[in-house]
């Protein structure tokens, strides 16, 4: 069942071009180009309770914009949004009552005076009991071992601790959904990895989770459905085998030649992706029109080869292709 | 209510939790508001001194519609002074999403975390003034401190108003750090005996822009010195507040915040 429905939803900014050099910024002083910007175009999904969604999209391509508007913090210029059964922006003190928000770049946290003062503040200002809000507190300091980190003053923490308090911060009043905008951004492999752990186990827990990020291990680990958007226009809404399967069934195959020769790769069917060197090669090969083993049979025949190893095509390449083609 | 009370309680408490994390810089600024309000009547003592006069006004008449000005202006410091410029910070630096993120009316949030205790040393210069300056005038009557306490209260309702609406102007003009001087300035107007000013100096600063009510009106009213102008130009404060209010809730809507 949908949590939320977005129908055609358009965002659209205006702002003012300014050249530079003294000449533009006088004449700017007097006369303003204005410039009308498409941030969101209008763009339609759903997100299934439960599920955790994952929105992609390079720098500048209106990610931020659309999970501000599902967080009721942005009005949109058209189109409509229902979550929990409210319009975020008309609904909001309290629909945001119901959610969660942890944004990689912008700080909950009273940066001067310990977290636990911010969870005191967030535990009056949600109406949490005591007695819950402790037990809460407790739950979620254990899950990220942060019991003695949240009474030290928010500036000395590294920025994987303070990350961990946004989430408990977030997460306190028990929000159905949680939306999180570069949840992993800067943090260490470790830190992302609790990170990561902790959402699964809240998603295992019944929240919905919508996050949009650049990592795509965040993806690849956490969500079962992705949307991609770029500059402003949705191009990929669907679960991750898909979007995997999006060029093709492709497979890359990593060759080390016995010696240096001229391969003709679209004779086997292939596509040569890159040379390293004169023996090492990058084959992708679509599964489409063969089986691996066939393959390598075809192969052994044409070239001895002293290495080989089979891989799937890289996330990155789908999404840089996807991004390039939506560009062209 | 009970909640909202609840919660201005705890952000309270949080501020001053806030202001005990830098003791050193609190006391500072506690002593240096202290410090430069007692100064502060010292062109009145000038004035005075040098055989010149407002007219009709004795010194310490003078000096209880500034003590009184102090009071005011200190109290708003502590309650609201901040949302001016939290809220100017926030859409400058796109962070206003925070506030909007809480269930609560984002004026309410902003005014219950912009708590300023360091304000107190203005209060307390304040209080000092009133007292010098009460000892000497005398209070005209019991029906004079009840005519200066709603007085008062219309005088922080303009200041609270002015607060709203330079905020609201920022989610339309980002960045307009001058606006407050400007107020700054046009306040001043309250601090004074109105009757040294041109009549229509008079009406504006009771009726258009009723600064006369931060400073004048309520010491006016302790000295049994008013005239009926007062008691009508409570109306405006409040309208004041209210539009600022409204205006305030309104802008959001203009919200944008700034690139990921």
């Amino acid at each position: 069942m949908p949590i939320i429905e977005v129908n055609n939803l358009t965002k659209t900014y205006t702002t003012y071009k300014r050249g530079s050099g003294a000449k533009d910024s006088v004449k700017s002083f007097f006369r303003r180009e204005r410039v009308v910007v498409n941030a969101v175009d209008n763009i339609s999904f759903t997100v299934e309770e439960g599920s955790i969604c994952g929105i992609l999209g390079p720098n500048g391509a209106g990610k931020s914009t659309t999970i501000k508007m599902l967080c009721g913090a942005l009005f949109p210029t058209s189109g409509g949004i229902t979550a929990l059964h409210m319009r975020p922006y008309a609904d909001r003190k309290r629909y945001v009552g119901e959610i969660g928000a942890v944004f990689g770049q912008r700080s909950q946290l009273i940066w001067d005076i310990p977290p636990i003062d911010s969870f005191n503040m967030n535990r009056a200002i949600y109406g949490i009991s005591q007695a819950d809000y402790k037990s809460r507190l407790d739950e979620l300091a254990e899950l990220f071992e942060l019991t003695e980190i949240m009474h030290k003053p928010t500036r000395v923490l590294s920025l994987g601790e303070r990350m961990k308090c946004e989430f408990i911060m977030a997460m306190l009043h028990k929000p159905k959904i949680v939306f999180l905008d570069e949840p992993t951004i800067g943090l260490d492999v470790i830190a992302k990895a609790k990170i990561r752990e902790f959402i699964q186990k809240m998603n295992a827990q019944g929240t919905t989770f919508i996050l949009t990020t650049h990592d795509l291990e965040d993806v690849k680990q956490l969500a079962g459905h992705v949307i991609i958007i770029n500059h402003g226009v949705k191009v990929f809404d669907d679960t991750l085998q898909k979007l995997q399967l999006n060029l093709g069934e492709k497979k890359i195959i990593e060759l080390t030649l016995e010696r240096e020769m001229d391969f003709d790769a679209s004779a086997l069917g292939a596509r040569l992706a890159g040379r390293k060197s004169p023996l090492e090669l990058t084959l992708e090969v679509d599964m489409s029109q063969t089986v691996i083993s066939d393959f390598i049979e075809q192969l052994s025949k044409k070239t001895g080869f002293s290495d080989i190893s089979v891989k799937e095509l890289p996330m990155e390449e789908i999404i840089t292709r996807i991004y390039s083609e939506t560009v062209s | 209510m009970k909640k909202l009370l609840a919660i201005y309680k705890t952000c309270v408490k949080t501020a001053l939790n806030r202001a005990a994390a830098y003791r050193l810089n609190f006391i500072l600024s506690f002593l240096i508001t202290l410090g430069s309000n007692i100064l502060f009547p010292l062109v009145t003592i000038l004035i005075y001194n040098s055989g010149a006069s407002f007219p009709e006004w004795d010194f310490y008449e003078v000096l209880l519609i500034q003590a009184v000005f102090t009071l005011s202006h200190g109290l708003a410091g502590i309650v609201f002074n901040e949302v001016l410029w939290k809220t100017m910070l926030h859409i400058r630096e796109g962070s206003f999403e925070i506030v909007l993120l809480k269930p609560l009316t984002p004026l309410f949030f902003l005014i219950s975390t912009s708590f300023e205790p360091e304000f107190a040393g203005l209060l307390i210069g304040g209080g000092v003034m009133f007292g010098i300056a009460a000892a000497h005038t005398g209070i005209a009557s019991a029906l004079a401190i009840g005519q200066f306490l709603l007085l008062f209260a219309a005088g922080f309702a303009v200041m609270a108003g002015i607060n709203m609406m330079m905020a609201a102007t920022s989610f339309k003009w980002v960045g307009n750090s001058r606006i407050p001087e400007i107020f700054e300035s046009v306040k001043n107007f309250g601090k004074y005996p109105a009757a040294v000013f041109p009549q229509i100096i008079r009406g504006l600063a009771a009726f258009i822009i009723p600064v006369s009510m931060i400073g004048f009106f309520p010491a006016g009213a302790l000295l049994g010195r008013l005239d009926l102008t007062a008691f009508i130009a409570i109306l405006p404060c409040f309208l004041f507040m209210l539009i600022g209010i409204w205006l305030y809730n309104h802008m959001i809507r203009l919200y944008e915040g700034v690139g990921g």
